[in-house]
């Protein structure tokens, strides 16, 4: 029976991480089925959770998981493990479709191929992030704060909410939905900091 | 592009998680063409997303979704290799003719892709008189919530005093304005809540053109009125 959720820890370091990047990578290079196994394990009861919260069915959830993970299937050549960690391009696909069945539309986003886009040539952007070590700290960072700001940044992904209904749901002045968050980010950002 | 004004951080995570409104995130992704920084900050919203992902709760799959998913790819993979196979010799020529035959852009993706298909630049957009000196272009609707709109705003026209009901957005595209809050430049984003009332001045020989996204369509129908008696100022 599906539809049980539980907490199952994700990637605690960055060589976990890094292997989740792997196997897309095994999956665009080779169509390697053990490693979409893998991926499957791990994402899509992840991807399943996100989907209920916005559908509210778990029949619905479980068909646009799979959807998704075939998605991560079909897209695999296109992850570029020095733009984004597996975490944070699963959850982009993840988004995407949310939007284009939710809401009948494509999400829209920049176009890397752009003939107007425009390319920061300063210095510093050479600098190279690793994206797996940067997905952990984000994790952890997030992990850490205060039960409080932690639910209003996790109810801004995963809710289809304005803040204004955020606070309705939470029982909270609309202020502090804001001041909360506002917090959250301001930590999270300062927790990167030392490592960029 | 010396980019000075960039939307709030906020609407940025709004647009990382997925959550604005057609018309902002169209105004959004067009700014972020145009602003790597922004790019990099949403990059680290969606990584956000990621370790939320991570850290949420899960739900089991079903037993046989792998199986299923699996299957799915595999009969995806048989008719795409047939396809493949029929098409090739004709993609070649189609790439081979947009190379040569397509004209620079001078409108980013985003907002050219919403644009009627002979608009190359922001000179052919149909644009209607809205005011004197004032001309505008709605785009096609897309969704019900918001509306988003091109106005092009003759040298030294002010765009009288009005506050804002819900949230708005303004793109400068071309030219500069000036009003409480700074100097606006072309790739600059004004973000406005509710509570701001401002006054934007077109202030340089140029004229300015921006785009204009907002959640709430009644506000520019006051406005209108106050238009149509415009002073000029500088």
């Amino acid at each position: 029976m599906s539809g049980t959720t539980r907490t199952r820890p994700g990637p605690a370091d960055p060589a976990e991480a890094k292997r989740c990047a792997s196997w897309i990578v095994a999956v665009a290079a080779t169509q390697d089925r053990e490693a979409f196994a893998q991926l499957f394990a791990h994402f899509a009861p992840r991807v399943k959770a996100y989907m209920f919260r916005f559908g509210g069915n778990s029949e619905n959830a479980e068909e646009l998981a799979q959807e998704a993970m075939m998605q991560v299937w079909r897209k695999a050549h296109l992850f570029d493990p020095q733009k984004a960690a597996a975490s944070t391009w699963i959850f982009t696909i993840a988004r995407n479709l949310r939007i284009d069945r939710f809401r009948q539309r494509k999400h829209i986003e920049v176009d890397d191929s752009d003939p107007t886009l425009i390319i920061d040539d300063s210095p510093l952007a050479d600098e190279i992030v690793d994206r797996d070590e940067h997905a952990v700290l984000v994790k952890s960072a997030m992990e850490e704060l205060p039960a409080d700001q932690k639910v209003v940044v996790e109810l801004s992904f995963f809710e289809d909410l304005s803040h204004s209904e955020i606070a309705e749901q939470l029982d909270i002045p609309l202020g502090t939905v804001k001041s909360r968050l506002r917090l959250a980010l301001t930590k999270l950002r300062g927790g990167l900091e030392g490592v960029a | 592009m010396n980019i000075k004004h960039h939307p709030t951080d906020q609407t940025l995570m709004d647009y990382a998680s997925g959550k604005l409104s057609q018309a902002m995130e169209l105004l959004v992704a067009t700014h972020m063409t145009l602003c790597p920084k922004c790019r990099e900050k949403v990059a680290e919203f969606e990584a956000l997303g990621g370790a939320a992902l991570e850290t949420a709760n899960v739900m089991s799959m079903d037993a046989h979704a792998l199986d299923h998913v699996m299957a799915m790819i595999e009969r995806e993979t048989a008719n795409e290799n047939v396809v493949f196979r029929e098409m090739s010799s004709t993609r070649r020529v189609a790439v081979g003719e947009s190379i040569t035959g397509s004209a620079i852009p001078s409108v980013p993706r985003p907002l050219a892709d919403l644009l009627p298909d002979n608009v190359l630049s922001l000179e052919d957009i149909p644009w209607k008189s809205l005011a004197p000196g004032v001309k505008h272009y709605q785009l096609k609707s897309i969704e019900s919530k918001g509306t988003v709109r091109l106005m092009k705003i003759a040298p030294g026209v002010s765009i009288p005093d009005h506050g804002h009901h819900g949230h708005e957005m303004t793109l400068l595209l071309k030219g500069s304005y000036i009003d409480e809050i700074g100097r606006f430049r072309a790739g600059d984003v004004a973000d406005l809540g509710n509570d701001v009332d401002h006054q934007p001045i077109a202030d340089t020989a140029e004229e300015c053109i921006c785009l204009i996204a907002t959640d709430a369509p009644m506000k520019f129908n006051r406005l209108l009125p106050k238009l149509l008696q415009p002073f000029i100022g500088i």
